[in-house]
């Protein structure tokens, strides 16, 4: 459906399917990106709100960066320039989460002129896109092995559910020059899970409930589970009543996996929180040292790596990342080594970096 | 050891006159040695010493660098820079081009001869690994050698041995002495104190002395070198072969189309992949189309020796016409020997028509005998048959052509299809079924396979592919993908999985040996699963929620449960194609289609976390597990993967899986204990073993440490992988000999190719290509004669690139970039410019033209280093508005003459503006009707003398200029002109600087300024203090008391007075003497020294004629006896 063609310097994708991380890979290697057929054989064709209030955003963080959009909206042609960062607000809207914005945005930080400072408004857990709790926890914890640690923050000043938002929330992230290489192939053992159970607008008992039901399937496993409750009250809770409950399972060795759920109208506390517990059981089952929400991040950073090899042990493959395996290809030549470790069903992945720098950081 | 243990122990002489010796001998040396001298006494001196040594080890250390050479290193490029000079042993007619020999069992060496060209030196400093700086003594230091250090610093200097030469010139002893330690010194303060510098005395019999070469050669083989920044981060190559691959005939139709060359030689850097996009200086940049890897021209001695025997010395050098042979991608190239003499017209590509003039051997004879061929060897290859089968008939290649139906082959594929007949020579096995193999096969023949019987093809195409693994052609990686797959859709890949083998119509009864083909292809496709791993997802065939959703389920093993429902609903899917469009057709986006990380999860089967088993299965993935089942299933901690070893296969995994059930409880139990009493051990000693036993490693040797366990990891990493994964994975290894295949070529390239100058291949990074505004640190090189004009075009050396573009020089002064028109004398500044993007801290070197016009002067203008990328600059110079107030009120006034129109005004409006006095005010409104006057505010009355400026700073962009120097490309390299400097156009054209009649110095003419006198009103007179009243008095009418009386001397003070004068005139008059006799003096001396001056310069003009009269005749005697020489030469 989306295939790629490319001639001479600009590649060529179609269809508004993974959109984001096109335009961040062209953004990351410098190549002019062309996407074309942007829901042409829809009733209501071209970009959504969303999508056009992304490249805002990108246009936001970079400079030099050009888009072209034919009338309809149903071809992008995207030039990409310098990612400079600096301090920045957006809003989200109501469309998609922060997360939709914030997810590709964090490979883009650290390669920025200036330390992203960025400020986000909308809506911070859904059910659609990955909440702020769980990139707070766990994707903003994997750029730690590859060498970005200090000054690396997000925080949540206000929380909004679905439908009408009104959350905010802050991200800093430093620059680097490189990255490093990781080698992470022994996933060890879960040693604890911990938990965020986060309210707004409904009675804080909402909270209890889903850490009790959360711990009443987690528990049998192991006892160092602890789910944090955290009630937003007032101005900072935004503008729609709704529970959310996101999960974190750390291995001995470092690895996280990590499940989340948001509640859908009628759904009680104790679904979500069953739901969400068995979301993460489900994750552990498949193993590897990166859980599938964060696959693509990891493989990412290890393709912008030094040229080096860099090796990582993953569970089973979700279509996202194996398309951005492929996506990888296209933009950086990089090939991963994929190896199936039929011991315990996982992958072995590995590759060698790029040897990417960040071009645009000042040297004195 | 036995052997040492037998031998005899020495023993001394007990008497005799050795011993007498011995003693004697000994005595002496305990009276002159104390073994104790050097040794200190204080603790002062100790300390004092061990910071001593510290610091020097300090000094040593550089910051650790990772080394990417890889175990079989490429051939270290030795550039040889200077006078023309003779170097190799081997008696080269012409030295043209790289030449690598095989010097060392560890170490080749390439040769490159620089000669003195701008372009050439710049190349070659980008990619030599040790430099032989030849000096001619007798001449001593050029401005050339000067040049070239100067770009070597700029690019990573290499490692650099300096070779002075002509020293048999000294008759003198003393004066070579000196000469020597003069060079020397001054070669130290040019590199570094104590730098290497060899001595060859001069040629003799045409050649240098074999000892001071041997010596030579025996320090370059032993040289280390230390990797550098800029060829340690991209890959590149030196081509020492080039080919022009074009169709004749195309080029015969146009002698200007683009041109197919192919490139060899050896990757350096890092790894190359297939589809890089390279930049060869001086043609531009390029898309590699294909690379492939050849055998090595000139391997290391493949025995451990002592020494390395002639026979293992070889010599490569296919520019220069060296003798030996050379293995292609598709033919072998033999090179005779000796000495030729051209015997026929008839020209060969492939072969040296070299026809030989002494006795010939059975293969010389041969190979002269294929040169009296009539047609070439791709007209030959066009008759010649080929006959598989013993009863089968006779194939012809011009057959295959015809086949094709394709108008205009060219001889590549001809040959590509030779090629691939040789492949399947060896495919024993599957040669017996395939009646028409020859007709595929190549790489790239896709319109070929249509014609033929699909499922036949695909089965030789895995045949053929499975036996010529070794050679690996990256053509690029779709049509590889291709390949491997063996099919060209969703359909086929099934059938090779054997999924659908059964239901395919095309197998009836007769076509039952292709079933077992299949199956045997079947078994060699599962033998290496990873790769098909890595081709469902890198073959594009089967979108990413197919190959997710576990429709390679049986590969994966993923989890049994849950893929049997969704293959079911994947075949559904399958099945019914239009489905999805239907629910495009629907607004209603379905889950896959929204851009999102987490609703690609499977969410839809959570009821399996019911079932108890379930739950239970993953206890082990939890620290609370029981450690036996880990360790019997092989649960990978660290330890268990030593233990069990690599678990690349199943069949393997599960041999491993029955000894585990094997084993009595007992025993594993013992294991597992075993195994925690180690981690325990491992642990403890981990804590407390570093702290006393090791010693504690310092920062410095940990970076070190980490470097050279991610090298080993990356060695090891893809060691055991066929050659094709490791192409695709890693790229193409430096060390390797490779072809490099480039499309639309410019024609000059091939049209001009000159060996002369080297051809390199860089390879460019990611956003290398792209073209942005580039700011760097900047000095005019203090021996460059002129400094730098804003604007004038410069030619940089940055990265692999030499280009042309236009510099705006800025000085930052805190708060913004302001333009400077010229480079500051002795400082750095800014610069920005527009070009290629190069990672901060590149380096550079820039001149002002590349072309031999100003050889005398020296050439390098600036040097510096790349600060900052980026789309837009910021970069501002002051302009200053003057205007002059017409109407002035309290603190308001009107200023005309600033702006012309109230739209201007309005752009400026609330900017600050001053008088010269220093009278701040802002503009306010401007006024209607003088169009571009305006109101302003003033923090004091203003004069209607004052004049009022507004400083402004005006934005300055810089040209969007960027011309790649593409000497390679002209015919004669040394002529490349690009855009001129200002001032040369000026000079060309006779014209004369723009005059601004403005910016001229004129003749300042301040009026005087005649003030009123103050008048101060009488009621505020009234009013004033006394101190403060002007105070006015009446003109005196009577002589003061002063006035009146005259002043005269007593007679004592008159005599001392006239005393004091007589004194004075008489000393006045003594110095007037003085003065006037030293002029006289001075007349006298200058009258001596000029009749000096005369005879010396007359002796000097005497002592010039005589030598030029000696330099004439001996000029004349020379030419003579050169002619006479020449003549004879004709004459024998």
């Amino acid at each position: 459906m989306s295939n790629k063609s490319s001639t001479g310097k600009v590649l060529s994708f179609s269809g508004h399917e993974y959109l984001r991380q096109r335009l961040i890979l062209a953004t990351l290697s410098g190549k002019i990106v062309k996407i074309i057929k942007i829901r042409s054989e829809n009733d209501n064709p071209g970009l959504r709100d969303f999508e056009a209030s992304f490249l805002r955003l990108l246009e936001k963080v970079t400079n030099g960066s050009t888009i072209d959009i034919n009338y309809a909206g149903t071809t992008i042609l995207y030039k990409p320039g310098v990612i400079t960062g600096g301090k920045i607000y957006h809003d989200c809207g109501t469309s998609r989460a922060i997360g939709y914005f914030l997810e590709p945005l964090i490979v883009l930080a650290p390669f920025g002129k200036q330390p992203f400072d960025l400020t986000f408004n909308g809506i911070t857990n859904d059910n659609v896109d990955t909440s702020m709790d769980s990139i707070r926890t766990v994707t903003l914890l994997q750029l730690r092995r590859f060498g970005i640690e200090e000054g690396l923050e997000l925080k949540i000043t206000k929380r909004g559910s679905a439908p009408l938002g009104g959350g905010e929330i802050n991200f800093k992230c430093p620059i680097v020059r490189t990255l490093k290489p990781i080698q992470f192939t022994d996933e060890g053992r879960i040693k604890r899970i911990r938990g965020i159970a986060c309210c707004t607008r409904v009675s804080p008992q909402n909270a209890n409930r889903l850490v009790d039901s959360a711990r009443s399937v987690l528990n049998r496993y192991i006892p160092d589970v602890y789910i944090y409750t955290d009630v937003y009250k007032g101005e900072e809770s935004g503008k729609s009543p709704g529970f959310a409950l996101s999960l974190v399972a750390e291995s001995t060795t470092g690895a996280l996996y990590s499940a989340e759920q948001a509640a859908l109208p009628g759904e009680t506390p104790e679904d979500i929180g069953s739901k969400t517990a068995k979301l993460l059981l489900n994750e552990l089952s498949k193993g590897g040292c990166v859980d599938s929400l964060n696959q693509w991040l990891t493989l990412l950073l290890m393709v912008l790596g030094p040229e080096d090899v860099s090796k990582i042990r993953v569970g089973k493959l979700t279509a996202f990342t194996i398309q951005y395996l492929r996506d990888l290809r296209d933009f950086f030549a990089v090939t991963f080594k994929i190896k199936s470790d039929s011991t315990n069903n996982t992958l072995l992945m590995a590759c060698v970096g790029v040897g990417y720098v960040n071009y645009s950081k000042k040297t004195n | 050891m036995d052997n040492k243990e037998q031998q005899k122990a020495h023993r001394p002489r007990q008497a005799g006159s050795k011993k007498d010796k011995k003693s004697k001998k000994q005595k002496k040396n305990e009276e002159k040695n104390n073994p104790k001298a050097f040794a200190p006494f204080s603790g002062r001196k100790a300390e004092k010493l061990a910071r001593r040594k510290q610091e020097l080890d300090q000094k040593k250390l550089h910051v650790p660098l990772v080394d990417r050479t890889p175990t079989e290193p490429p051939p270290v490029i030795v550039a040889v820079v200077g006078p023309p000079q003779r170097y190799t042993k081997h008696n080269l007619t012409e030295i043209k081009g790289p030449i690598t020999v095989v010097s060392g069992k560890k170490r080749r060496l390439t040769f490159i001869e620089c000669t003195n060209d701008m372009n050439c030196m710049i190349d070659i400093a980008k990619i030599a690994d040790l430099v032989l700086l030849l000096i001619d003594a007798s001449f001593g230091f050029e401005m050339e050698t000067f040049e070239f250090l100067n770009i070597l610093q700029t690019h990573g200097f290499p490692k650099i041995m300096g070779v002075l030469t002509h020293l048999d010139k000294f008759k003198n002893n003393k004066t070579l002495r000196t000469t020597k330690k003069r060079l020397k010194h001054r070669f130290w303060t040019e590199i570094y104190q104590g730098a290497k510098l060899f001595y060859l005395s001069g040629i003799i019999n045409g050649r240098y002395p074999n000892q001071e070469i041997q010596n030579l050669s025996r320090f370059i083989s032993v040289m280390k070198f230390r990797p550098l920044i800029w060829r340690n981060t991209h890959p590149y190559l030196v081509a020492d072969r080039v080919e022009d691959l074009t169709d004749p005939e195309e080029v015969r139709l146009n002698p200007l189309c683009d041109r197919t060359v192919t490139l060899y030689g050896y990757l350096r850097g890092t790894n190359m992949k297939s589809t890089m996009k390279v930049h060869i200086p001086g043609a531009g940049d390029q898309i590699l189309s294909d690379i492939s890897i050849l055998p090595d021209p000139c391997p290391l001695p493949d025995k451990v020796r002592k020494s390395l025997s002639e026979k293992h010395k070889v010599i490569y050098a296919p520019m220069s016409d060296v003798g030996g042979i050379m293995y292609d991608k598709d033919a072998v190239y033999i090179n005779i020997p000796g000495s030729f003499t051209r015997k026929s017209d008839q020209i060969d590509t492939e072969v040296d028509d070299n026809g030989p003039e002494y006795e010939q051997g059975p293969g010389e004879k041969m190979v002269i005998h294929l040169q009296d061929a009539p047609d070439t060897l791709a007209d030959k290859l066009e008759e010649s048959e080929l006959t598989i089968f013993a009863n089968s008939a006779p194939m012809k290649a011009s057959d295959l052509v015809e086949e094709v139906n394709s108008g205009s082959i060219d001889s590549k594929q001809i040959d590509e299809n030779i090629r691939g007949r040789r492949k399947v020579r060896f495919a024993d096995d599957v040669k017996k079924h395939d009646g028409g193999e020859q007709e595929t096969d190549s790489d790239e023949e896709s319109d070929f396979e249509e014609d033929y019987d699909e499922f036949e093809e695909k089965w030789e195409k895995v045949a053929s592919r499975s036996f010529a693994f070794n050679r690996v052609n990256m053509k690029n990686p779709e049509i590889n993908d291709e390949e491997i797959a063996y099919a060209e859709s969703d359909s086929d890949i099934e059938d090779i999985l054997g999924q659908g083998v059964d239901d395919d119509p095309a197998l009836d009864g007769s076509l039952k040996w292709k079933s077992n083909l299949a199956e045997k292809a079947k078994k060699m496709f599962f033998s290496n699963r990873r790769i098909n791993i890595m081709q469902l997802i890198y073959s594009n065939e089967k979108t990413p929620e197919e190959i997710a959703s576990g429709k390679f389920s049986d590969l994966l093993k993923v989890e049994a449960a849950s893929n049997e429902k969704d293959n079911v609903e994947e075949e559904e899917n399958d099945e019914e194609f239009f489905k999805i469009i239907k629910s495009q057709d629907k607004d209603s986006e379905s889950m896959n289609t929204i851009d999102s990380t987490k609703t690609y999860l499977d969410i839809s089967n959570l009821d399996k976390w019911d079932d108890e088993v379930m739950l239970e299965s993953i206890r082990n993935r939890f620290i609370t597990g029981s450690l036996e089942d880990d360790s019997s299933v092989g649960e990978n901690d660290s330890s268990d993967n030593e233990v069990h070893g690599d678990f690349e296969d199943l069949e393997t995994g599960e041999v491993v899986k029955v000894e585990g059930s094997k084993k009595s409880e007992n025993e594993i139990e013992q294991e597992a204990l075993a195994q925690k009493r180690a981690l325990l051990k491992k642990k403890f000693d981990a804590e407390y073993d570093e702290k006393d036993g090791t010693p504690k490693v310092d920062f410095y040797d940990e970076i070190k440490e980490g470097i050279s366990k991610q090298l080993q990891l990356n060695r090891e990493e893809f060691e055991d992988d066929d050659s094709h994964t490791r192409a695709m994975v890693e790229g193409f290894r430096p060390g390797t000999y490779v072809r490099i295949l480039l499309r639309r070529m410019p024609c000059e390239f091939v049209k001009y190719f000159d060996p002369a100058y080297p051809i390199i291949v860089g390879g460019l990074l990611a956003t290398e290509e792209n073209l942005g505004f580039i700011q760097v640190r900047i000095k005019r090189h203090r021996w460059h004669k002129k400094i730098l004009k804003t604007k004038d075009p410069l030619i940089f050396s940055l990265g692999w690139r030499r280009f042309q573009s236009m510099p705006i020089y800025t000085l930052n002064d805190g708060t913004r970039n302001r333009m400077l028109k010229y480079t500051p004398e002795h400082m750095h500044c800014l610069a920005t410019f527009y070009g290629p993007i190069h990672p901060p801290n590149t380096s550079f070197c820039a001149v002002q033209s590349v072309s031999n016009d100003n050889a005398a002067t020296f050439r390098i203008s600036a040097t510096g280093v790349v600060l900052d990328i980026n789309h837009s600059v910021e970069i501002v110079k002051k302009l200053k508005l003057t205007g002059a107030p017409y109407k002035i009120f309290k603190n308001t006034a009107f200023i005309k003459d600033m702006f012309t129109s109230a739209l201007e005004v309005a752009k400026f409006e609330g900017a600050a503006i001053r008088t010269v006095s220093g009278i701040r005010g802002q503009v306010k409104k401007p006024i209607t009707k003088p169009e571009g006057h305006f109101r302003a505010t003033f923090e004091d009355k203003v004069l209607m003398s004052d004049i009022i400026f507004l400083r402004a700073w005006y934005p300055i962009i810089p040209k969007k200029f960027y011309n790649p120097v593409t000497s390679l490309l002209l015919s004669s390299k040394k002529e490349w002109q690009g855009m001129r400097l200002t001032g040369q156009i000026r000079k060309e054209l006779e014209l004369t600087p723009p005059i601004n009649p403005d910016s001229q110095y004129k003749k300042i003419e301040r009026k005087a300024r005649r003030f009123n006198p103050l008048h101060i009103p009488l009621s505020l007179q009234a009013n004033l203090p006394f101190a403060s009243k002007p105070k006015i008095l009446k003109k005196r009418t009577k002589q003061t008391y002063l006035q009146k009386r005259a002043v005269v001397l007593e007679p004592k003070e008159k005599k001392m007075y006239t005393l004091m004068q007589q004194i004075n005139t008489l000393k006045k008059e003594k110095d007037r003497k003085r003065k006037e006799k030293q002029v006289k003096k001075h007349h006298e001396y200058a009258k001596k020294m000029a009749k000096r001056d005369t005879i010396l310069a007359e002796k000097d003009k005497k002592e010039r004629r005589e030598y030029f009269r000696k330099q004439g005749l001996l000029q004349k005697r020379s030419a003579t006896y050169s002619e006479g020489s020449s003549k004879r030469s004709k004459t024998s």
